[in-house]
């Protein structure tokens, strides 16, 4: 698997110094200014792992893996492994640079609420792999893309629909979410992978590629 | 003789096309050249080997082992060529050594590197640089690597020119000296078939129609040319297809030797595997 994860690695080499150009965007824009972009951050590690399947496909590699020792397996799960560190190296950066940007702003680092925007920003991305992801097994990249955008639109439109129909109690909901959001966030994440990821091999396990 | 491969009875059905109890062995120390015409089952047979197509039926053997079953221990062994897949092209050959060495256990740097060194590649380049030649023998390279024991190949000498596709063929000539080693080797270059084949297999409209040693069939196989009136006086089972050209009867016979005795005709051209095929395909 560990050349599976080298290979995903080596074909993100180039788009790399974008996340580069990013960093030290949002150390710029969090020095001179106040925007925080720092959610943007493992969100884009995901679109560059996404933009990746694209050069699988094209070249037929997912095909070709097959012809390698535990191909099937390995390919899934390097794709998962490779997408999760590149956000956590890319996150990891992010606090270090916040705490950093928080310290020279404000003489003082705001742990709390820069942990819990980062866990957020994560928790964000993830969900965007963990539903993706299955779907580009099953129906292809370029499909994907397509049904990705018919989802979301469909979520916000249904979810706007239904906000407004029922009167919930924001403020409960936000106070009971603050009590226990790390905890929530923690175990939600690693439900969710696991699930997407068992998932997606089913799929790749069983698929014909003619 | 020891099988390296055994296909039995491989049926996948497609809307369109059918590959319909395929059957075929494949000897330790040999080289098996697959023919056909284009779409004839070939890739597809190769890709149910590898288990890249999954819903077919049948049974398929390498190493004595089930293709299904113990499906990781033997691709250790295999290496590909497979007509368009492979790694994709924005990495490079230090890419694909940096992969491939944690992918097989047996993966072979040294030697990777000194292939690329025969074949004048850039290990530093991006695959999307290079001819469709310099990325057939990069994908050579990268089959060969590992010491595989069996070369699954799909058109591997496509896209070569002369000088370059006889490098590749001693490569694979010596690649079966030690006797241990096989290759399967699909192509459309039938001349070089008959210089490193032992062995034919042709394969029409998903059925496997001839698959015999390439001795057997250049020695005994053969072409008569007659006229309209001799062809009329020869047995219908002494032969198996017959053409009508222009001028004259080609007839494709399976034994010279008794084919001359009985008929008083003296002309029996040599076979090429390329008149086989059209032989095959286009005779009645």
């Amino acid at each position: 698997m560990k050349g599976f994860i080298r290979k995903d690695f080596a074909m993100i080499k180039s788009n790399l110094k974008l996340l580069i150009i990013l960093f030290i965007l949002y150390a710029v824009m969090g020095l001179v200014g106040d925007n925080d972009i720092s959610f943007l951050l493992p969100f884009m590690c995901v679109m560059i792992m996404i933009s990746s399947f694209s050069y699988d496909t094209y070249n037929k590699w997912d095909a070709y893996s097959v012809s390698f020792p535990n191909g099937r397996k390995n390919s899934v799960k390097a794709k998962y492994i490779s997408t999760i560190l590149l956000i956590l190296i890319a996150s990891i950066i992010t606090i270090i640079l916040s705490f950093i940007i928080s310290y020279i702003n404000l003489n003082t680092i705001n742990y709390k609420q820069i942990l819990v925007t980062m866990l957020g920003s994560i928790f964000g991305t993830l969900l965007v792999l963990t539903v993706m992801y299955p779907i580009i097994y099953k129906f292809g990249i370029e499909k994907a893309r397509i049904i990705i955008l018919v989802i979301t639109f469909g979520l916000i439109f249904i979810g706007g629909f239904i906000l407004s129909f029922l009167d919930f109690n924001l403020a409960n909901i936000l106070s009971f979410l603050e009590k226990y959001l790390i905890i929530i966030l923690v175990i939600g994440m690693i439900i969710m992978v696991y699930v997407s990821y068992k998932i997606s091999e089913n799929i790749f396990l069983k698929k014909d590629f003619d | 003789m020891e099988n390296i491969l055994e296909v039995k009875n491989l049926c996948k059905k497609y809307d369109n096309f059918e590959l319909k109890n395929v059957s075929f062995s494949l000897p330790k120390g040999m080289i098996m050249g697959f023919i056909g015409e284009n779409g004839a089952g070939k890739t597809t047979t190769i890709k149910a080997i590898l288990d890249i197509i999954k819903s077919y039926s049948g049974d398929i053997k390498i190493f004595g082992l089930n293709n299904r079953i113990d499906d990781d221990k033997i691709k250790e062994d295999i290496g590909v060529v497979l007509d368009d897949m492979f790694f994709p092209e924005i990495l490079t050959p230090n890419d694909i050594n940096n992969s491939m060495k944690y992918i097989y256990k047996n993966w072979d740097s040294k030697m990777f590197y000194n292939y690329l060194k025969d074949f004048s590649l850039l290990p530093n380049k991006q695959i999307k640089t290079f001819s469709k030649g310099m990325k057939k023998k990069l994908e050579i390279a990268t089959a060969l690597s590992h010491h595989p024991k069996l070369l699954l190949l799909d058109e591997p000498t496509s896209g070569l020119d002369p000088i370059a596709r006889s490098e590749i063929i001693d490569i694979f000539q010596k690649f079966i000296e030690n006797d241990e080693c096989s290759i399967l080797l699909s192509s459309h270059i039938t001349a070089d078939l008959e210089h490193i084949a032992d062995y034919i297999t042709f394969i029409n409209n998903g059925e496997i129609i001839l698959s015999k040693t390439t001795n057997e069939l250049l020695d005994n196989y053969g072409i008569v040319k007659c006229s309209e009136k001799q062809f009329k006086l020869i047995d219908k089972k002494d032969y198996i297809k017959y053409r009508k050209t222009k001028y004259e009867y080609d007839v494709l016979i399976e034994n010279k030797n008794n084919f001359k005795t009985k008929y008083s005709i003296d002309v029996i051209d040599k076979l090429t595997i390329d008149d086989l095929m059209v032989m095959m395909i286009k005779g009645e």
